[in-house]
């Protein structure tokens, strides 16, 4: 025995070990009776899909949450925080339509060929029932992503199954598990999509591919045959081509689009995924019979299929044949009509410009904050200081804000209050960015600006700088501010904490979150502006404690903010 | 036949070759992402002193009294949660500046200590280890060590605890 020949013996031997172990394994190495042919590729690059399905779609399994607060929340986690998960979940969404692409080629194809003929009838109504259970796939799956477009073609798609005459009400109820859609929506779409129809699929399979296998394949000449081995190479060259064209595409693109998350109350321009866009046309273009035309034409091409090995019996396979390739065409056609329709919509392409900047701000805060256990609808609350802001928004923005036409106090910015803040005030009171646009900037009432040598007016900052209770404050030039303080403001302020100055603010505590708090609920105190100097009104009574002091803590964190930091903060 | 053979054997080098490389990147991302939770911070809890109450909830001379510890905001994966519990501390005020912490988690294996103020005891009831008044082990008990104690600290006449896990079933403390 040579060297070279040492291998086969072993593999001759695992095969006979096998064989007494396994009943009805092939003696020989199986034939292929009328030779090797990529025409014969399908099949297996089907089952390759399958398995591409199958391990990412586990792998996803390991990180989803069927609940309508933490559906979105975990895929966007997956999409967007974890390591290739962008990757894993692209190649099962992609992966699904290159399913569809290649069974209905496969599909096509032995339908050409007459493959469905006796005595392989069986192997084509397992291969029509594996079609459809693929739709099925995709139908529960889109759902699960909970965002705006898996719901609203979820709510479509429930709505025709809802149409069927006599049962649509039930169907309704059991499909999203009840009378409206919420968890126990997901929960059971996600049970249908990774228990039933996996288990329903792996069946039918095996049992496709073994009656395949039994009967052998299909050839439209006599060739010479050739080894199964010589099939093999074919079957793997076209499974790798087809992997490849996937995983370039689905790089290409990022993997899968996420939508922003589900809401009901948001309007949105649901579109099927494109391989039910046919039917989605067909119902545009059917008007009052859409529901008709939605639940009767999948039924009818679906029906079609099944009798058409019965139907093949008699000679008229030109007629047969004709009707399949005219269903094929008018479903191309269809599909291709609804994307150029939406092409040509300009409002839909402005819309769907909106719909995918709230997609892209949801999924940022997402990342950046995580989604509140409330669900992603709150995503904006779970933004630093949300609540402040929002009421800063509403009650604060017009008088206090920059950019407003109306504006009658100070400018509120990041750096409010801060040394460089104190040392302009002091040296313009009444500048525009102060009291300038206040009735009292323009009164004799006004305070006038503090004429101080530069040193001097720094010490003098750094005592009101200190007020606000800043870890940062230099003691020392406190401490010589407070000695000019004394000769040349406690005419008009002081600085003790809670005392009214004589004719001005009582400046003790200036800038901390009390006086904030304090201030802000009643202006018009004598320790504060006093009822005649104030234009701003009281809050203490239209704004609770807990509200003040969300605003207290803002403006607190104002002072050493930066206009980048306000900007990261993001829009409410 | 022998050139047939050898070209054969090619073929299937070639088709194993191929399938292997297949299955390498089918598999690839999949086992990348189904290991990426191993070794990564998916929960975070704040590393920073949490708020307790006014440092007049517990008076010198006072029993032990328990204390739920809640994490203002607590990232799990992808939620974020407020207000969260992390779990319980017994606190005492030694003196009028000082304050000290045990935590009520049982260092054998994790259940939830109790006290009982007649005694002065702690009482794990999952397998009956008991801690006198000072945290120290008593009698034959299953914990291998005392109860662990919490940084706390008095700040602004507030209490300030530092929330912290150690291994469980080990005579020596040592951070989870």
């Amino acid at each position: 025995m040579s060297a070279d020949d040492r291998p086969r013996r072993a593999r001759g031997n695992v095969r006979a070990w096998l064989r007494e172990r396994v009943p009805g394994l092939p003696r020989e190495p199986a034939m292929m009776p009328n030779g090797a042919s990529f025409a014969h590729v399908f099949g297996w690059v089907l089952v390759m899909l399958l398995v591409v399905e199958a391990a990412t779609g586990a792998a996803l399994a390991a990180f989803y949450s069927p609940s309508t607060t933490s559906a979105w929340a975990s895929v966007a986690y997956v999409q967007d925080k974890m390591p290739m998960g962008w990757l894993v979940r692209g190649l099962h969404y992609h992966g699904a339509s290159a399913l569809v692409i290649v069974a209905g080629a496969h599909l096509v194809q032995t339908a050409l060929w007459g493959a469905y003929r006796k005595p392989r009838e069986v192997v084509w109504w397992i291969g029509v029932v594996l079609l459809v259970l693929v739709l099925g796939f995709a139908v529960t799956g889109y759902v699960l992503r909970w965002d705006q477009a898996g719901y609203w073609a979820n709510r479509v798609e429930v709505g025709i199954a809802a149409g069927t005459p006599l049962v649509g009400g039930t169907i309704k109820e059991l499909a999203i598990g009840g009378n409206e859609w919420g968890n126990l929506t997901l929960t059971r779409f996600y049970a249908l999509h990774v228990i039933v129809l996996p288990g329903i699929v792996l069946v039918a399979v095996a049992a496709h591919v073994w009656l395949a296998c039994k009967h052998g394949a299909t050839a439209l000449k006599p060739g010479k045959p050739a080894p199964r081995s010589a099939q093999s190479l074919r079957d793997v060259l076209a499974m790798a081509a087809v992997f490849a064209v996937l995983l370039a595409y689905v790089v290409q693109h990022h993997g899968a689009d996420l939508a922003a998350p589900a809401d009901p109350s948001a309007a949105f321009d649901a579109r099927p995924l494109w391989y039910f866009r046919w039917l989605f046309e067909l119902r545009q273009r059917t008007g009052s019979f859409e529901r008709f035309a939605a639940l009767i034409a999948p039924a009818i091409a679906a029906g079609y299929l099944l009798a058409l090995p019965l139907l093949d019996r008699h000679k008229a396979r030109g007629l047969w044949l004709g009707t399949l390739v005219t269903m094929v065409t008018m479903i191309g056609a269809l599909t291709m009509s609804s994307f150029v329709r939406d092409q040509g919509d300009d409002e839909l392409a402005k819309r769907e410009e909106q719909a995918a900047q709230g997609a892209s701000r949801a999924r940022a805060l997402a990342r950046e904050y995580g989604v509140p256990a409330t669900g992603p609808r709150d995503l904006a609350a779970g933004l630093p200081m949300y609540r402040a802001r929002a009421l800063f928004a509403q009650r604060c923005k017009g008088c206090h804000d920059a950019t407003s036409n109306d504006r009658k106090g100070p400018v509120i910015a990041a750096g409010h209050g801060n040394r460089d803040w104190l040392r302009a005030f002091l040296r313009a009171p009444s500048g525009p960015d102060f009291w300038g646009k206040s009735k009292l900037g323009k009164s004799d009432d006004a305070m006038k600006s503090v004429e101080l040598p530069a040193r001097e007016l720094d010490d003098l900052v750094e005592l009101l700088y200190a007020q606000s209770g800043a870890l940062d404050a230099d003691t020392a030039k406190r401490d010589r501010g407070k000695a000019i303080f004394s000769q040349a403001c406690t005419d008009c302020h002081s600085i003790d904490e809670g005392v009214a100055g004589a004719s001005a603010p009582g400046l003790g505590d200036l800038g901390s979150r009390d006086w904030y708090t304090s201030f802000i609920g009643n202006p018009k105190s004598a320790v504060h502006m006093g009822a005649e100097r104030s234009e701003m009104p009281r809050f203490d009574k239209d704004l609770s404690i807990v509200d003040r002091d969300a605003l207290a803590e803002y403006l607190v964190w104002l002072r050493t903010a930066t206009p980048k930091d306000v900007a990261t903060l993001g829009d409410l | 036949m022998a050139d047939d053979s050898n070209r054969r054997d090619v073929l299937k080098l070639v088709t194993c070759g191929v399938g292997a490389g297949l299955g390498l990147a089918i598999a690839g991302p999949v086992v990348r992402l189904v290991l990426a939770p191993a070794g990564t911070q998916t929960v975070t809890t704040p590393s920073a002193p949490l708020d307790l109450g006014a440092v007049d909830r517990v008076k010198v001379g006072a029993p032990w009294r328990r204390f739920d510890v809640i994490a203002p905001v607590v990232a799990d994966a992808w939620t974020s949660a407020r207000d969260v519990v992390l779990g319980s501390a017994f606190v005492k005020r030694t003196s009028e500046s000082k304050v000290v912490a045990l935590s009520a988690i049982c260092p054998h294996l994790g259940c939830a200590v109790g006290y009982e103020r007649e005694t002065d005891t702690f009482l794990c009831p999952c397998h009956n280890s008991k801690w006198d008044g000072q945290g120290e082990l008593a009698g034959d008990a299953k914990a291998k060590r005392s109860l662990d104690p919490l940084p706390i600290e008095i700040k602004d006449g507030r209490l300030a605890l530092t929330w912290k896990l150690y291994k469980l079933d080990t005579a020596e403390r040592e951070p989870a």
